[in-house]
């Protein structure tokens, strides 16, 4: 039986930038949806214009780009000036045949576009529409651009998230749009669901900080019952002491881990070949235990620092105290344990980008039957134009060509320029990148298999 | 209103945070959700701190108080045959079941996908674990910052000369329990189109792992392997800032080019000619960090947050601590705080809707349940046993 997919015939207009919506959207097209991306000659996503294979931004650099693979996998590329009526005419009429369409503009450009929700089902009565902005659809702060960065220092997690002794901190990515995109994949099979009961279409309101605050209740909690207004606590946890992450042997080499319990403290002196620890009064429980945390870490580096992080995870994993070697971007890429999930799926790029086969993270979940894949890699600019235009809108050769001459739908950037990009040798000397490896193609090729 | 979930029935075998989430997520849009607790204690999570007036009782802790609307609570001893027996029972009554022990505890019970969906065959089932039920990890322990460093964000997170970060409290479990949410749907929706159920595995680690920028793929096209935050890098700090009063994330975007951040924060030390060009500005990386600390501590956060989204590409987030997101203008306009009042913690202002949802809104209906709240309901309305028949479980301890 050839394998189905959970969202067959469910067909989404995707008109997103860089992550929160177009993550949604591939989540959602791994498991079957038919994605079509809205996408514009004149503004490209800016994923389009940063970040390439090889650091090369020659050529047609915008079929090439990281992020953009990375975010907008399986789905169709349509390209549509909405400068122009025909462009959003031609997008109205794709939304009046399709299920969901999910935007991330500011609540006023949507409104120019004539492309508010009251609009859209006059066309298509039960359309489901995603609004996703930083802040929420209304609202004083509505009109405000934001991105992850940004959200992630509102929702209120950035104030109690960094070292003990520092400033609110983030990590080095957009962290907050994937938790919106999380929020977002969810809402619309909520919305799904309900129309699938009632025939009802609706207007979902995805405010980004929401999303993450939702994620965040203990100290908001606690400022609401308790008054009280949390700091920074590192990587301590109230529950649990010792909690850390230690230097291992090697380079920049750690290990976090958590110790739960005395009988978990007295198996952690064991495989640190401290038993006498275990019988010391200063750690005798939690209590002391967290009292006594910075003497701990000081004694705990020490003897860290002298093994090998995959072995001490080993080791303490086989006496139940929770311990993982932090991994960096290659190790995770290697990883046994997620390869043995066969976690990264190896697609192919369209032989006019001069890629070859790469592996990427598949997806949060393994369903038993409908289990979902990567359908192929993120389209060219463009590249879907005739298809959905004729096959889904049922326009002729004549309509397209005059479509193409008058620049409503195009495969190339009307402005071609790149963001500045930074070699290796400049992020090296940055500190944004720990090394660089010149056979990483090799190495990608043995481990995947890629031919 | 209605909401969207309305009529899903959830069999909620979840504790901690993870399982958790994701059935609030459920039962806030609207689906039917009965916790099964263990008798006696209940769900670990009851002990979690912090707790309402520090009390730490079972029905005042605040993460347990979140996690719970919505819910009904019955107690049972999945360890005993008239415990399984019953527990099979519910199950033939549900929709979906939502589970997060680790994955060889149920199997162990004799309680399998497999063997549910027996007696029901459409059933879904969502098994929540760290690592997921199959692997070499598979029985390995976990707590959110070993889920942090086995899944690659801890490493790009911090500063790069000190020990790699994690975000404040429980962002792994919340983040598995959102994606489990959606998976539960996405097998609920298939099994609406054609009848079909099926058994879902969820990691914390993939979870985390789907959530990263580049940071597998810089190695797979450039060979680069990314790292934490650099202190001095010739650039706008993607972080936090101090300001007068607080912090700021400032960012520059869309094209906007350097001279925009210097007009901004009117700085002659700043519009120096040494910083005018990318190489100058790394080549002076040092000066430029002092001078760019001190440009930004001139000003109130706020001032530099409205002022910057006057402008275009200048994207400036703040930093809000709790008691800044209570008073906020834009939460408020949204009436996103959700007064809740429980009979044990009493009232208060809970964190609210994720999302809007224009026909099927968000809402609390219910406080978390007290442990074993809803066994007579339960057990005697809906599986009609008998009062009698409910203590007799009682006084076994099964219930």
């Amino acid at each position: 039986m050839a394998p189905t997919r959970a969202l067959e015939g469910v067909r989404i207009v995707e008109m997103g930038q860089l992550i929160a919506v177009p993550f949604a959207a591939k989540m959602l097209g791994d498991m079957g949806a038919e994605v079509i991306r809205i996408e514009s000659c004149t503004r490209m996503d800016g994923y389009r214009v940063s970040g390439f294979y090889e650091n090369d931004s020659s050529g047609e650099f915008w079929n090439r780009a990281v992020n953009f693979y990375e975010q907008n996998r399986g789905k169709q590329s349509l390209t549509l000036d909405l400068a122009q009526s025909v462009g959003i005419e031609t997008l109205v009429d794709l939304i009046a045949i399709s299920d969901v369409f999910i935007e991330n503009f500011t609540p006023r450009v949507i409104s120019n576009f004539g492309l508010e929700y009251d609009d859209l089902r006059e066309v298509k009565p039960d359309i489901i529409m995603v609004s996703s902005t930083g802040y929420g659809h209304t609202g004083p702060w509505s009109g405000f651009g934001a991105i992850g960065y940004g959200t992630e220092a509102a929702c209120g997690l950035a104030a109690v998230t960094g070292y003990m002794d520092g400033p609110p901190a983030i990590p080095e990515l957009p962290y907050a749009d994937y938790t919106a995109g999380e929020h977002t994949v969810f809402a619309i099979m909520a919305a799904l669901m309900h129309r699938a009961v009632t025939g009802q279409g609706q207007l979902i309101d995805v405010s980004q900080t929401q999303t993450l605050t939702a994620t965040v209740p203990e100290p908001l909690m606690d400022y609401s019952f308790n008054g009280r207004v949390a700091g920074t606590s590192g990587n301590r946890d109230d529950r649990y002491a010792p909690q850390g992450t230690y230097p291992c042997k090697g380079n920049d080499s750690w290990i976090s881990l958590s110790v739960r319990s005395d009988s978990e403290w007295a198996a952690f002196c064991e495989v640190l070949e401290r038993p006498e620890w275990a019988s010391d009064s200063r750690f005798a429980d939690g209590l002391s235990r967290f009292k006594n945390h910075d003497l701990l870490d000081g004694l705990v580096s020490d003897i860290t620092c002298g093994r090998a992080a995959v072995d001490l995870q080993t080791q303490l994993q086989a006496v139940g105290v929770p311990a993982g070697e932090v991994l960096d971007g290659k190790a995770l890429l290697f990883n046994d344990h997620l390869n043995a999930r066969g976690f990264y799926e190896v697609v192919e790029h369209a032989e006019s980008t001069g890629m070859p086969p790469l592996p990427y993270a598949g997806r949060p979940w393994k369903f038993g039957k409908t289990t979902g894949t990567v359908r192929s890699a993120a389209p060219t600019l463009g590249e879907h134009n005739n298809e959905v235009l004729s096959g889904l809108l049922g326009l002729n050769d004549p309509n397209i060509a005059e479509m193409t001459d008058a620049g409503v739908i195009g495969t190339a950037p009307a402005n071609p320029r790149a963001s500045r990009q930074t070699t290796n040798e400049t992020q090296l000397s940055q500190g944004r990148i720990v090394r660089w490896e010149p056979d990483f193609k090799d190495q990608v090729r043995r481990k995947f298999d890629t031919g | 209103m209605a909401r969207a979930l309305e009529g899903i029935k959830v069999l909620d075998l979840t504790h901690h945070i993870a399982g958790p989430y994701c059935t609030k997520l459920l039962a806030d849009f609207g689906a039917s959700v009965t916790k099964i607790e263990r008798p006696g204690s209940g769900d670990p999570a009851r002990a979690m701190p912090p707790f309402a007036g520090d009390d730490p009782r079972p029905d005042k802790s605040l993460p347990f108080l979140y996690l719970n609307t919505n819910k009904r609570s019955i107690t049972l001893d999945l360890k005993s045959v008239t415990g399984r027996r019953l527990l099979r029972r519910l199950a033939d009554e549900s929709d979906l079941i939502v589970e997060n022990f680790r994955p060889k505890t149920l199997p162990a019970l004799g309680i399998t996908y497999e063997t549910l969906r027996e007696t029901n065959p459409s059933l879904v089932m969502v098994s929540i674990s760290n690592f997921g039920q199959t692997g070499p990890y598979r029985d390995y322990e976990a707590t959110d910052i070993v889920e942090y460093a086995l899944s690659g964000i801890q490493y790009i997170f911090g500063d790069n000369d000190r020990e790699p970060l994690k975000h404040g409290f429980n962002q792994a479990q919340f983040k598995a329990g959102t994606d489990a949410a959606s998976a539960a749907l996405i097998g609920m929706y298939h099994r609406a189109m054609t009848g079909t159920g099926q058994w879902i595995d969820i990691s914390i680690q993939e979870c985390v792992a789907t959530g990263l920028r580049d940071t597998t793929s810089s190695f797979t096209y450039t060979g680069a392997i990314k790292w934490r935050r650099p202190s001095e890098a010739g650039e706008l700090p993607r972080s936090p800032v101090e300001t007068r009063d607080g912090y700021i994330v400032p960012i520059a975007f869309g094209g906007v080019d350097w001279d925009a951040t210097v007009d901004f924060l009117d700085s002659d030390e700043l519009a120096d000619e040494r910083f005018s060009t990318p190489e100058g500005r790394l080549e002076h990386a040092t000066d430029l960090d002092r001078i760019l600390r001190d440009a930004f501590r001139q000003y109130d956060k706020e001032d530099l947050f409205y002022r910057a989204n006057q402008r275009r590409g200048l994207i400036y987030g703040m930093v809000l601590d709790a008691s800044e997101l209570y008073e906020n203008p834009q939460f408020q306009h949204r009436g996103y705080f959700a007064e809740v009042d429980h009979p044990v913690a009493g009232k208060a202002e809970y964190p609210g809707a994720p999302l809007g949802m224009s026909r099927t809104p968000w809402s609390v209906e219910t406080p978390a349940p007290t442990l074993g709240q809803h066994n007579v309901e339960v057990y005697v309305e809906e599986l009609s046993m008998s009062h009698k028949e409910l203590r007799q479980l009682v006084a076994s301890g099964v219930v």
